[in-house]
C-alpha cells in the first residue's frame, strides 16, 4: 500500500535519483577542477583508490540508502502523526513493529533501487565503469548493513515521536552521517576520537565495506569477513535496542499526551 | 448461555497531563491538567451510550483511554471485558473507532483502497479485507467515489469513508467521537440511521456529540462529563426528570373563560392562564407535583364546551439538562 502510495507522487521519485547524483558530482568536478594532473595519484595515495570518480558515487549510493532510511522511517511517523493515520494505526491490532517493518521494507527497497540507478546513472554520466571488483561481496554489505541501519532509524523514530519535529533533526542528523561515514573521504583521516565514534556507526562499515569490494582499497580489519563480522554484531544488538528504546518511549507518551498529538 | 461482557466498566479513572506552559522566548515552565477526575460508569450490551460534555471536559480523553491510544493516570477500565493496560491488542480488535473526523484517511489512496488498509490491519485475508471493504462502501452508498482518491473527497465525503473505516473490524462495540461533524443534514440523519440500524443488531455504540437533539433522538443513556468529572447519567428521561420542573402545557383552540375556570378547579393545576391569540385562545397550564393528568384535562376542557385544536407539552430539554449541570451551555470551551 506504501509502494501504492508513493507511485503517486512521481515528482519525488525522480528527484530520490537525480539529487544524490548532483550531490556526488559537485566534489568529482571540483577534483577535477582543482586537483592537476597528479590528482589520480595523490587521491590514491589517502584512499587506496586512484579512481576518485567511483570512489564518490559509491559514498553517495550508500548514503542515498542510509539518508533514505532516516528520511523515511523519521518523516513515515511525523506525517502519519500531523494527517492522524498515526493514531489510526494505534487503534488497529497490529503490533507497532510489524507496521514500521512493513515501512522499512518499503524504504530498503526503494533505497536499493534508488541507490542502484543513482549509481548506474552516475557511473554513465561521469564515465566510470559501473561493475568492477566483487559486485556480489559489496551487495552483501549493503544486505546486512541495512538490519542494523534501520534499527538505528527506530531509535532515531523515538526521538521524532518525542520532539515532535522531523524537518530539522533529519536534516541534522543528514549531515552528521555524511560526515561520519566518509561519504566522500576517507574515516582514516579523522583525528582518533572522530575515528572513533564514525566506526560506531554501522554505515561506516558498510561504505567501506562497499568500496573495499569494488576498489579494492582495504578492509578496516584486513579481511572482508572480519569486516561483515562487525556488521553482524550491529546487526544483532542495534534492532533489538532500537525497539527497546522505541517501546519505552511509546510507553512514555501514552501515559502523557499520546502518539496522536502533533 | 453465557452472557456477553460488559462492553465498558470503569472504575475510578483519572488521567493527569503534563503540559509545559511557554513564559516568553526562552522561559517554559510544566504543570499538570487534571482531565479526568475519578470517574466511574458501565456502558451496558446493546445501549447506545452518549457522552456530552464542552471541549477540554474530558470526553476525548476518557474516550482515548477506552480505545488504548491513552494510559490512565490512576483507576482502571475494562472493555469488552480486556483490561485496557494490559490487554491492549485485545481492546483493539474488539472496538471499531472514529475519533478524529476526516482525519485519519491515506488521502493519496482511493477510499477502497484506504479500507482494504485498515482491513490488513485488523489481519483480514486479502479476500476478506475487499469483501468487507465491498460491504461497507455498499452500506454508506459510497460506490461513486470509492474508486477516487480521498484527496477528492467533501469533507462529508471524507467523513462518511471515516465512518466506514470505524465499521472494518466489524467489532461488537463502536466508538464514535462525533460523526456527523461536517455533514449536510441528510447525510447526517441518514448516519444515525445507519448507527441506529447497527445498535439494533447488536452492536453497542458510544457516541459523542455536541448537538443535543442527536444525543436525545439516538442515545439511550446520556453522561455529562465536565472538567473532567461525571456529572449526571442516566438515560434522557431520567436526567430530565432529575430537574425537577413543574410540568407545563399548552393548550390552543376555541377556549372559553369557563374552561379556564373548570380546569383551574382540578386538584392538580398549580395555575391556568388563558391568553387571546390569532382568533382563538392559548390556555396555559402549570401542574405541580405529580405533573399533569392529561385526560382530566381534556375532559374538564370538553365539558365546558371547549374545541381544542393543539395540546403541546413544554418539556425541558438535554440542553436545559446540560446547563442546570454545568451552569453553561455546550458551546462554551472550558479546556484548561
Amino acid at each position: 500500500m506504501r509502494l501504492l502510495n508513493i507511485s503517486r507522487y512521481p515528482g519525488q521519485l525522480v528527484m530520490d535519483v537525480v539529487t544524490p547524483i548532483v550531490f556526488a558530482s559537485m566534489p568529482i568536478l571540483l577534483g577535477r577542477a582543482s586537483g592537476g594532473a597528479n590528482a589520480e595519484e595523490v587521491f590514491a595515495a589517502n584512499t587506496g583508490t586512484p579512481n576518485y570518480v567511483a570512489y564518490m558515487l559509491i559514498g553517495t549510493s550508500v548514503f542515498t540508502i542510509v539518508s533514505f532510511a532516516f528520511w523515511h522511517m523519521a518523516y513515515w511517523l511525523r506525517w502519519e502523526q500531523e494527517t492522524g493515520t498515526l493514531e489510526v494505526l494505534y487503534l488497529a491490532p497490529t503490533n507497532r513493529i510489524w507496521v514500521a517493518a512493513g515501512t522499512a521494507l518499503y524504504s530498503c527497497l526503494r533505497s536499493l533501487l534508488a541507490a542502484t540507478a543513482v549509481y548506474l546513472f552516475g557511473s554513465l554520466i561521469l564515465q566510470v565503469t559501473p561493475f568492477q571488483g566483487q559486485v556480489g561481496l559489496a551487495f552483501l554489505f549493503i544486505l546486512v548493513g541495512l538490519i542494523p541501519l534501520y534499527g538505528m532509524t527506530l531509535l532515531y523514530g523515538a526521538v521524532i515521536l518525542k520532539v515532535k519535529e522531523a524537518n530539522a533533526l533529519v536534516n541534522l542528523m543528514q549531515w552528521g552521517v555524511t560526515f561520519l561515514m566518509g561519504v566522500f573521504f576517507p574515516v582514516a583521516i579523522f583525528p582518533p576520537l572522530l575515528k572513533f565514534l564514525a566506526l560506531l556507526f554501522p554505515p561506516t562499515w558498510m561504505t567501506n565495506g562497499v568500496r573495499s569490494a569494488l576498489l579494492g582499497i582495504g578492509y578496516f580489519f584486513g579481511e572482508w569477513y572480519l569486516d561483515l563480522a562487525v556488521l553482524w554484531a550491529f546487526l544483532l544488538v542495534a534492532p533489538l535496542f532500537g525497539y527497546w528504546v522505541f517501546s519505552k518511549t511509546e510507553t512514555s507518551i501514552r501515559r502523557n499526551e499520546g502518539v496522536g498529538q502533533y | 448461555m453465557v452472557s456477553p461482557p460488559i462492553p465498558v466498566r470503569v472504575e475510578n479513572l483519572g488521567k493527569i497531563y503534563q503540559v509545559r506552559q511557554r513564559k516568553g522566548l526562552f522561559k517554559s515552565e510544566k504543570r499538570s491538567v487534571e482531565a479526568l477526575k475519578g470517574v466511574s460508569l458501565e456502558v451496558q450490551p446493546g445501549e447506545v451510550f452518549g457522552l456530552l460534555g464542552p471541549n477540554g471536559a474530558g470526553k476525548t480523553t476518557l474516550i482515548k483511554i477506552l480505545t488504548t491510544l491513552l494510559l490512565p493516570s490512576s483507576g482502571q477500565a475494562w472493555v469488552n471485558g480486556f483490561q485496557v493496560e494490559r490487554q491492549d491488542n485485545q481492546v483493539r480488535a474488539t472496538v471499531g473507532c472514529m475519533l478524529m473526523g476526516e482525519r485519519g484517511l491515506y488521502w493519496k489512496l482511493t477510499g477502497r483502497e484506504n479500507l482494504e488498509y485498515f482491513g490488513a490491519l485488523y489481519h483480514y485475508s486479502p479476500k476478506d479485507r475487499k469483501r468487507r471493504a465491498e460491504e461497507i462502501i455498499s452500506l454508506l452508498k459510497l460506490g461513486e467515489i470509492a474508486d477516487r482518491t480521498v484527496e477528492t473527497y467533501s469533507s462529508g465525503q471524507k467523513m462518511s469513508l471515516a465512518f466506514g473505516k470505524a465499521l472494518i473490524n466489524d467489532a461488537p462495540l463502536l466508538v464514535l467521537d462525533e460523526p456527523t461533524n461536517t455533514l449536510d443534514v441528510p447525510s447526517a440523519s441518514e448516519l444515525r440511521a445507519i448507527v441506529r440500524d447497527l445498535n439494533t443488531q447488536g452492536k453497542t455504540v458510544i457516541y459523542t456529540t455536541h448537538i443535543m437533539i442527536e444525543a436525545e433522538t439516538l442515545c439511550d443513556r446520556v453522561a455529562i462529563i465536565d472538567h473532567g468529572h461525571l456529572l449526571a447519567l442516566g438515560t434522557v428521561a431520567e436526567l430530565k426528570a432529575s430537574l425537577n420542573r413543574e410540568a407545563v402545557v399548552h393548550v390552543e383552540g376555541a377556549i372559553s373563560s369557563r374552561a379556564e375556570e373548570s380546569v383551574s378547579a382540578l386538584p392538580w393545576v398549580q395555575r391556568a392562564t388563558r391568553t387571546s391569540q390569532d382568533g382563538g385562545a392559548l390556555l396555559t397550564v402549570v401542574a405541580s407535583g405529580g405533573g399533569v393528568n392529561l385526560p382530566q384535562l381534556i375532559d374538564a376542557l370538553t365539558q365546558t364546551g371547549a374545541l381544542i385544536q393543539k395540546i403541546t407539552p413544554e418539556e425541558p430539554t438535554l440542553e436545559d439538562v446540560f446547563i442546570a449541570k454545568t451552569g453553561r451551555t455546550l458551546a462554551v470551551d472550558t479546556r484548561a
